[in-house]
């Protein structure tokens, strides 16, 4: 009796460790980043520009390791035809499935994290913003292809690749300006990624690292001039 | 390996193999792939490749220089350099283009009559030699100065202290790492009796936290930084960023927390308290391997001239030092830090798990302060009363700005109180540096005078009335520029200054010597990690360009020091390098072989039996271990580092009703410095064209600034007029604005405030106040 006493104590206390360890463990996994301005005064809500940058980083690893389904790769071409000029919203170029609803209720179902479309017989896109909802603010449906009057567009060429770097080998620049942008891997890594500009390398996230935009400012930026200097040369 | 690879393919081939053993042999993944880049070059290129370390920052990344016709047309980083494995930075890959700009200052030039004019360089150096020597005649030898950098290469450095210690004999010689790593070097003598690092960046594949202080790595350690980020998506490894701006750094971490200016001090100290009141502290190593101390307080903030300081440390106990931490508990440091209770437990408990290896990083936040080499102990204090030091992944780790910080202003000792071995003030030291230097021993002072603050302060008063300074732009550089340009344009003064572009430095100067860039001459630096890195030159300077040591030999035999110089100008490099190396012999701080750096990419020093010591202390990993324990803190004579008792001070300047805000200057990823080279590359003028100021939202609201206006800052010392920066690339703390100080054409520097750590004489560029007004 009270052998086996002993052998139920016994396991009472493994099964009681037990449960206090996984719990443990669980609180442990449960710790997740977050960058606190955000989280702990309201007040202080801003995060810099750049908060894009880094994000979907946590999908690097599953880019780098995404096989390439070379029936389905969008082109660099029709990635431009798809936009009024370079740097403009896309247009959807899709039906689209409910006119009513707006951000996460449809469009981000498949823009969000992207993924095959059978209807489509495509890849979605991946949205670098999806925190902005609001989407048919700024992209436009297209319904019809036919003009209410033909106009002189001007055409302005939009950046090439391959021709894009300052020096011979050396990482190619940033073409396009980067706000609403800021966030690489939504447009430069996975399937739906044009082929053209599809990242080698996605797993180093820290891309503006080595690429530098030139793109930044609307207005020219001049050759570096000393105003200060005295000098008389 | 490097030297003959001229074509492309048999490059690529062999830089496959290459890739392939490096990834086979150490466990970091590969970054490098052979397709990647043969991608980057185009067919036809027929191109030479040789290896060297990056010209900018302190990481040391090894670069391959690809030339073409005598040109330098290509940078890619060098798979076989254990420090960035392939993969370099903005400014990395676009150095070289600095090269050719349009200014580049080709001819010596001579001041006469008011006006700049171009003069043969052997005349030039006739000038400097003649008005230094008649200078000490007149004046004596501690009229003239030298003024040099973290930036010159070990002969450079080497040559500049033989010279100005050993054949003049004055202490007069200091260096711009005064401005950047003199509270790291005070830090690490005070705790551990020896300085630099006692880990390495391999730490990076071994740390399940880093814990970065007021530094921000995504723009200023980049390559290091992006190592942290493959081991935080690979093996979960966690960021934390304690500072006091939101940074590209701080978007990039598991969890940012900010803190109010010097309160860093505080923070620490409850960190200690909370792992002693938990009972984390590793008590055996505690008892083995560290001593308890105290030294002065109230010690000053060293804004007045021939401001002077020593410490007085005094022994104490383990109660004491547990008395003294009553004063930082968590919730009463909370108070006026800024940081939450919940936060400071949250760091404390990080340090505290025996199970988790941790790595503090730092850089010009805990340097530049004025109680920096205090914040340096406290960092040391965590770490050491865990035991969570000088193991693979465990450690504190200094990180430095210049390229060759350690190699040269540190290792060399470019410092007025510095000898290639030791201090001057120690006889046995002196006496080494006599017998290498082959001068009687009475010539090298024992005083140290001048640091650099000091010596600007100097030249204003005419007390100095030559200086010569290399590879720096102290004009830009220096805090309160507003006070030492003005200075150093004084008649009473003869300035010389080499260097490779026009800056508001050469402005002032009554000789320019024109200077080699970094791959026009050969020459070895020193990175953060105590690894040494040699370059052989690779292309032609333009013009009468010369490499700085070869101009402070010219003047030493001009001023009849010619035995003491007995270089050939073809293998000086070399031979200074050998000569320097008797200094260190030892296992203590061994320098590897030539040989064996112009083969390899770099070796860590020290460098035993043809091994580089990767973690120092250990006596697992580190041959000087002698006490037969598993530490052994050489640096001290009892084997014992130090847990310094370090209580929390107000800054010099703190916000007031006259002057309401914080001023923080800092650095942006694609200038080095104060631009003199980086602002001449196209690509990165153009992503960075000129200096901003950083609002907090709230602040620029309440002020009614947007985005571009013109905002003017001012100080008690000067004013500053730049487009204000709201919401962009960074986010400082409410209360606080931030400027980086690359522009010459809004020097910062004319606002901020000269006060410096007493200990360490290192200026406070982070904390000065300032009022705000719109132009």
């Amino acid at each position: 009796m009270k052998k086996r006493l002993g052998i139920i104590s016994l396991f009472v206390m493994l099964f009681i460790a037990f449960i206090t360890i996984w719990n443990f463990s669980y609180e442990k996994g449960m710790e997740e980043g977050y960058v606190p301005v955000l989280e702990e005064s309201p007040n202080n809500s801003y995060i810099p520009a750049e908060r894009g940058v880094f994000e979907r980083s946590e999908f690097a690893l599953e880019y780098s390791s995404m096989p390439v389904d070379k029936n389905h790769e969008r082109s660099l071409d029709s990635y431009y035809d798809n936009r009024a000029y370079h740097g403009a919203p896309p247009s959807i170029p899709h039906p689209i499935k409910e006119e009513k609803s707006l951000g996460g209720n449809t469009c981000l179902q498949c823009h969000q994290n992207g993924g095959f479309v059978e209807r489509l017989n495509a890849y979605a896109p991946v949205s670098p913003h999806p925190e902005m909802v609001n989407c048919r603010q700024c992209h436009v449906a297209q319904n019809s292809n036919t003009l209410f009057k033909p106009a002189n567009l001007a055409q302005v060429h939009a950046p090439k690749v391959g021709v894009n770097n300052a020096m011979i080998g050396t990482p190619p620049m940033i073409p396009h300006q980067i706000q609403m942008r800021e966030n690489c891997l939504a447009c430069h890594a996975g399937p739906a990624a044009p082929k053209e500009i599809r990242v080698t390398h996605p797993e180093r996230v820290n891309c503006r690292q080595c690429h530098l935009p030139t793109d930044r400012i609307v207005s020219e930026i001049t050759p570096f001039t000393r105003t200060n200097s005295h000098k008389n040369e | 390996m490097y030297n003959s690879l001229s074509t492309r393919r048999s490059f690529i081939k062999k830089m496959a193999k290459l890739s392939a053993m490096t990834a086979a042999a150490s466990m970091f993944p590969g970054i490098l792939f052979a397709s990647e880049q043969e991608q980057g070059i185009p067919n036809g290129a027929d191109l030479e490749w040789k290896k060297g370390p990056c010209r900018f920052c302190g990481v040391g990344c090894g670069i391959l220089v690809g030339t073409e016709n005598g040109k330098a047309v290509a940078v890619k980083g060098d798979p076989n350099s254990a420090v960035n494995k392939g993969l370099l930075c903005v400014k990395g890959y676009h150095q070289t283009m600095c090269i050719q700009s349009k200014d580049r200052l080709t001819h010596a030039l001579v001041k006469k009559n008011g006006k700049y004019v171009q003069t043969p360089i052997q005349e030039a150096l006739d000038i400097v030699a003649n008005k230094m020597k008649e200078t000490i005649d007149a004046h004596g030898k501690d009229s003239v100065a030298m003024y040099t950098s973290g930036q010159s290469t070990i002969p450079e450095g080497y040559v500049a202290s033989k010279f100005m210690k050993g054949a003049i004999g004055t202490n007069n010689l200091d260096c711009n790492a005064r401005l950047c790593m003199a509270s790291a070097v005070t830090g690490f003598l005070t705790t551990f009796g020896a300085d630099e690092p006692m880990g390495c960046y391999e730490d990076i594949d071994h740390a399940d936290y880093f814990i970065t202080w007021g530094n921000n790595m995504a723009e200023m350690h980049p390559v290091l930084f992006s190592r942290m980020l493959e081991q935080k998506s690979k093996r979960g490894a966690k960021i934390i960023d304690f500072a006091t701006r939101t940074s590209r750094s701080s978007t990039a971490s598991d969890r940012s927390i900010l803190f109010e200016p010097q309160t860093d001090l505080a923070v620490a100290n409850a960190i200690c308290y909370e792992i002693i009141n938990n009972g984390w502290v590793n008590n055996s190593f505690v008892e083995k391997h560290c001593n308890f101390s105290k030294g002065l307080t109230n010690i000053g903030y060293g804004v007045e001239d021939k401001f002077k300081f020593a410490d007085k440390p005094e022994k104490i106990d383990f109660s004491a030092y547990k008395a003294f931490l009553k004063e930082y508990s968590p919730e009463k440091v909370a108070k006026y830090s800024g940081v939450s209770v919940k936060d400071i437990k949250y760091l404390a408990s990080i340090y505290g798990d025996p199970n988790k290896k941790v790595v503090s990083y730092w850089c010009m936040g805990m340097n530049q302060h004025t109680r920096g080499t205090w914040m340096n102990n406290l960092v040391y204090n965590i770490h050491l009363l865990t035991g969570k030091i000088s193991q693979p992944g465990n450690g504190p780790f200094s990180l430095t700005g210049q390229p060759s910080a350690c190699g040269t202003a540190r290792e060399v000792g470019t410092f007025t109180h510095k000898l290639p071995k030791g201090v001057v003030t120690n006889p046995k030291n002196r006496e080494l540096a006599a017998k290498i230097w082959k001068v009687p021993v009475e010539r090298i002072p024992s005083k140290p005078t001048y640091h650099a603050t000091e010596m600007f302060r100097a030249v204003d008063r005419g007390d100095i009335k030559f200086i010569w300074t290399q590879v720096t732009n102290p004009l830009v550089s220096l805090p309160k520029t507003s006070r030492y340009r003005p200075g150093m344009e004084k008649k009473s003064c003869f300035v010389v200054v080499s260097d490779v572009f026009p800056t508001p430095t050469s402005d002032v100067a009554d000789v320019i010597l024109p200077a080699s860039w970094h791959i026009e001459k050969s020459g070895l630096y020193g990175n953060s990690e105590r690894r040494t890195q040699h370059w052989d030159k690779m292309v032609e300077g333009p013009g009468e360009t010369t490499p700085d040591a070869w101009m402070t030999i010219q003047v030493a035999k001009r001023m009849g020091y010619g035995d003491l110089f007995p270089y050939s100008e073809e293998n000086h490099v070399e031979e200074i390098y050998n000569e320097y190396r008797q200094f260190h012999e030892g296992a203590k701080h061994g320098m590897a072989p030539l040989e064996v750096l112009k083969k390899e990419s770099g070796a860590i020093w020290p460098y035993v039996n043809g091994k580089s010591t990767q973690w120092r202390f250990n006596a697992k990993y580190d041959p000087a271990c002698s006490n037969g324990e598993a530490f052994d803190f050489y640096g001290k004579p009892d084997g014992r580092a130090v847990i310094w008792q370090r209580p929390y001070e107000p800054p010099a300047e703190s916000p007031d009703s006259e002057y309401p805000y914080w001023l923080n200057t800092g650095r942006v990823i694609e200038h080095w410095h104060t631009g003199s080279m980086t602002r001449r590359i196209p690509v990165l003028h153009k992503a960075m064209p000129s200096a901003y100021i950083e609002f907090h939202p709230d602040d620029a609201k309440a002020l009614a600034i947007r985005n571009g206006e013109q905002i003017k800052v001012t100080s008690r010392r000067g004013s500053c007029v730049l487009p204000a920066s709201i919401n962009e690339r960074g986010l400082p703390t409410k209360g606080q604005v931030f400027v980086p100080f690359f522009d010459e054409n809004m020097l910062i520097n004319d606002v901020t405030l000269d006060a410096f750590c007493p200990i360490s004489k290192e200026p406070d560029y982070k904390k000065c106040a300032v009022k705000i007004e719109k132009v």
